[in-house]
């Protein structure tokens, strides 16, 4: 049961089960990894926010770091316009973070590796951006899917391609967060799987592996918390400054 | 005092040259990995939603194999579209 690599996905309820007009709402080991990185994230900002000197402390130095970190990020791919939007972009950005490595401890559950968390995220990122675009824009937004510069005999088939690829940003972008997540745990509980069974023999080969492939995962953790960000920056950029 | 100046400069020389070479090569790295990911997704995800658009005209239209072979040829060409537009991203960033 144990040796199983995909049993670590499993979500099972903890305590009561709670059912309202129908729809379950029990507390889940889902639920509580997401509570878990929430404490670890208010710890961690209260902490670095707590005494604010002039020659800042260690978590003070962290925290600084990470705001300029996503503030000069969201300048660089969305500009000055975006401004008001870090605040989101900030929080989700440090939630999948911390969500991808509270992942990487042993014997906790990965919030991220599961399609339903990321295209929840992708989906409200996407139905929000577009909102956005329509209310600033109004229907001139529609021109996202009119390029210029294209005759007119063209002009249907790039439109249907132009809205396919708009409607598979959502896909894309949770696909991408939740099969990283989900293949790299499942490869070090193989690798992990490899050891006991190959035992004191050869179990110091994948034993190897195993230690790289936890240096990787940490790397994939970090990176595809970084992508979803900047992809988002990246579709806010397109809502606010129209330039098709 | 010559000597602490000393120090200084080839303590200067040496943070340089290691912010140049390791930190540098290990970011761009991040970032390859990170690129061909986004890529690779980016072609199979138009690919799907075009499929998924076709598959559910075709049950409307009651048309079954012919909208979602032609669906599938569109969201190809989104997904192709779609990393051309990634590429070109990529190399604006790099300039």
């Amino acid at each position: 049961m144990a040796t199983n690599p995909m049993h670590q996905f499993n979500v099972y309820k903890i305590g009561p089960e709670i059912k309202i007009n129908g729809i379950d709402l029990s507390f889940t080991n889902a639920s509580l990894f997401m509570l878990i990185s929430g404490i670890f994230i208010s710890l961690f900002l209260l902490l670095g926010t707590k005494d604010r000197k002039i020659v800042p402390g260690k978590f003070q130095l962290i925290s600084e770091m990470l705001y300029n970190f996503i503030s000069k990020m969201i300048s660089d791919t969305a500009g000055k316009k975006a401004k008001p939007y870090f605040s989101f972009i900030f929080s989700l950005f440090i939630f999948v973070l911390f969500c991808n490595m509270v992942g990487m401890l042993p014997y906790s559950f990965t919030v991220t590796s599961h399609i339903i968390v990321t295209l929840a995220f992708a989906m409200f990122i996407f139905i929000g951006v577009t909102i956005l675009g329509f209310v600033i824009h109004g229907f001139k937004y529609l021109k996202i899917f009119v390029p210029s510069g294209v005759p007119m005999v063209l002009l249907p088939i790039i439109m249907i391609i132009e809205i396919i690829s708009y409607l598979s940003r959502p896909v894309s972008l949770s696909v991408r967060l939740f099969a990283n997540m989900m293949a790299g745990h499942t490869m070090l509980k193989v690798f992990g799987g490899f050891v006991i069974s190959l035992g004191l023999v050869a179990g110091w080969l994948p034993l190897t592996f195993s230690v790289a492939l936890t240096g990787l995962e940490i790397l994939v953790a970090f990176l595809q918390a970084y992508v979803f960000a900047i992809l988002t920056c990246i579709y806010l950029n397109d809502a606010l400054n129209l330039h098709h | 005092m010559k000597k602490s100046d000393d120090l200084d400069t080839r303590l200067k020389i040496a943070k340089s040259k290691l912010e140049n070479s390791e930190i540098k090569t290990d970011r761009k790295k991040g970032v390859f990995l990170g690129n061909a990911f986004k890529l690779g997704t980016e072609l199979v995800a138009a690919v799907a939603v075009g499929s998924i658009i076709g598959f559910i005209l075709d049950n409307w239209f009651g048309t079954k194999p012919l909208l979602i072979i032609l669906f599938f040829l569109f969201g190809s060409a989104a997904g192709i579209y779609n990393v051309i537009k990634a590429a070109k991203k990529m190399q604006e960033n790099k300039e």
